[in-house]
């Protein structure tokens, strides 16, 4: 009795999980069947064909975006790797007089609304000519993201036997090189989760992208994505087309990576 | 002065010592030197610069100190306070976007066939930009949308909706796709918490006869009330610093003001409008909210580990 009633409990979660995966998957059904009709097969809503993808990549640098979106986003993550994974070390190991105060001004960064920065940030860069430049964006993408992984990478090193590096030293190795035959390789795995976090967060980002790369040969692609919604264009299969390449990146880096994300996520809860 | 991060080595004579921690020291400042320097040029001085802006007339160019003008205008501008009103709202549907997921992380908790399938695709939205997730919702709550075809399949098409033309209705229309956003996020956060529960403690709860129900309000929440609290913060964050880019897509803060939350307002005010003085005073009020947010987990945290 009590086991038949148990079998019929787990029939109703499985089941109720599963609606809940089409409500969650519909979306990317929609966007992935939507691409594949023309305009006006979408509008009688049978028939398929390539067409909107055709109109897709003849209406905006499809190409040209995603590479300045893989440009943008690489570098911006490199910088916040470099940074971080050296701020790390130095606020976790070695120390000076008032790096602990530094270091909790960088975590009160990680309090900073974007867009409590947003306009000082873009005047300051606009009189220096910097808008429209890759290294504009990526700069500010860099302190954006860098507090959060300077958090991360200290408490990570923090983790790290101190006996190492005064073994290390006793050896005769230089900081420099502790930093990076020791540190660097042990922290892989952070580096990793650090990396995830941020390659899709910036990727996916619209409003630094919005303002501080303007013209069409710099734009990124969800920029160009969101440009085309605004422009008169309502070719909704061809924005479905748009939505795609614009997500399949991301989702990628989702699937490979769906652990280290995990991790990231929990991480910032041990403060 | 603060003391110095680490312990020096015990073994060391004490001239060695000295020369060893200035050394130390030395290396530490040029190693967080980088850090320091990106955030300080472009996130320390923007802050600053966006208080001092905020007692000013500011158009980008030339700036005017007016004192507390920015500030005395937004508390008497109705604008300012039905966007205010509108955060409160997104506030005050947080509750469901922390519910839902606890609900469903207790059931994927049950490890039915195909839960870490599940798991995945709950999780997915967390990798999608708010622009096309925008895109999309667009079409779902379109007059002619999605919604509406779904209600008329089920033989309910004498509700029609059109959820984004509303005054009254848009926000709902971006707070359920916000819900929809979070929901995988908040789901793998309670599921990571409730695999460090012990698993004996729901042993004795359904010997002594505790049905599914009593074990979730007694048991397997309070034991989470840590992770419930940290999603709680972060969807809060989340709704009111990173939503920017699901309302432009979705409403551009309309019908009226009717979706504009504050970090929309200051995009509004600043480069739709030009009044960035203004701007940046309600980016200092979003700064505030935001920091009291943070000290009050912080100082809520810090209660229960003492």
């Amino acid at each position: 009795m009590n086991r038949t009633r148990q079998r019929v409990n787990r029939t109703a979660i499985f089941l109720i999980l599963c609606a809940l995966v089409v409500i969650m998957l519909f979306p990317f059904v929609f966007m992935a069947m939507t691409s594949f009709r023309s305009y006006d097969q979408y509008l009688m809503g049978s028939g398929y064909s390539l067409d909107s993808w055709t109109v897709l990549f003849n209406t905006i640098p499809v190409l040209q975006e995603l590479i300045n979106s893989s440009l943008v986003t690489g570098a911006a993550v490199l910088l916040i790797l470099v940074t971080s994974t050296m701020g790390g070390f130095a606020f976790a190991k070695l120390g000076y007089p008032g790096s602990s105060v530094v270091f909790l001004l960088i975590l009160a960064g990680m309090m900073v609304p974007v867009q409590s920065i947003i306009i000082p940030e873009y005047v300051n860069l606009s009189q220096i000519g910097w808008i429209d430049k890759y290294y504009g964006a990526i700069l500010v993408y860099a302190a954006l993201g860098a507090p959060f992984a300077t958090y991360l990478m200290t408490t990570f090193y923090r983790g790290v036997p101190t006996e190492l590096v005064e073994a290390a030293l006793m050896d005769g190795a230089s900081y420099f090189r502790i930093f990076t035959r020791i540190m660097l390789p042990l922290s892989a795995p952070a580096i990793v989760t650090v990396a995830v976090l941020q390659v899709i967060q910036i990727w996916d980002d619209f409003l630094i992208g919005f303002l501080f790369l303007q013209t069409p040969d710099v734009r990124t692609i969800t920029v160009g994505l969101a440009t085309l919604q605004s422009s008169r264009m309502v070719n909704i299969p061809a924005l479905m087309a748009g939505s795609i390449v614009s997500a399949l990146p991301a989702i990628i880096v989702y699937l490979i990576f769906q652990r280290h994300l995990v991790r990231g996520l929990t991480m910032g809860m041990s403060k | 002065m603060t003391q110095a991060v680490g312990s020096t080595p015990e073994t060391l004579v004490p001239k060695r010592r000295s020369r060893y921690l200035r050394d130390r020291q030395r290396a530490g400042f040029l190693f967080s030197l980088p850090v320091m320097a990106l955030i300080l040029a472009f996130l320390a001085i923007p802050i600053v610069q966006t208080f001092y802006q905020s007692f000013t007339a500011w158009d980008g160019i030339t700036s005017t100190w007016t004192g507390l003008q920015n500030y005395q205008y937004l508390a008497g501008a109705p604008t300012f306070w039905q966007v205010v009103e509108n955060n409160l709202v997104l506030l005050a549907s947080i509750p469901l976007a922390i519910l839902i997921p606890l609900i469903v992380a207790f059931l994927l908790n049950e490890h039915v066939t195909g839960w870490r399938f599940f798991r995945s695709v709950y999780f997915l939205p967390t990798s999608i930009s708010w622009v096309v997730i925008g895109l999309v919702a667009i079409r779902f709550f379109a007059s002619e949308g999605i919604l509406n075809g779904v209600l008329r399949t089920f033989g309910l098409g004498f509700i029609h909706t059109d959820l984004l033309s509303g005054e009254g209705s848009a926000l709902a229309a971006v707070i359920i796709t916000f819900i929809w956003s979070v929901f995988g996020t908040n789901t793998i956060i309670f599921i990571t918490g409730m695999a460090t529960l012990d698993r004996e403690v729901y042993e004795a709860a359904r010997v002594d006869g505790a049905g599914a129900m009593q074990t979730l309000i007694h048991i397997t929440i309070p034991m989470l009330m840590r992770f419930i609290q940290f999603a709680f913060i972060l969807t809060v964050i989340t709704a009111f610093t990173a939503l920017f880019s699901l309302i432009f897509i979705m409403t551009q803060g309309g019908p009226g003001f009717a979706t504009t939350t504050l970090e929309f307002f200051i995009w509004d005010r600043a480069f739709k409008v030009g009044t960035f003085g203004l701007a940046s005073a309600i980016g200092v009020v979003l700064f505030a909210v935001v920091f009291v947010i943070w000290i009050a987990q912080y100082r809520i945290l810090r209660s229960r580990t003492d």
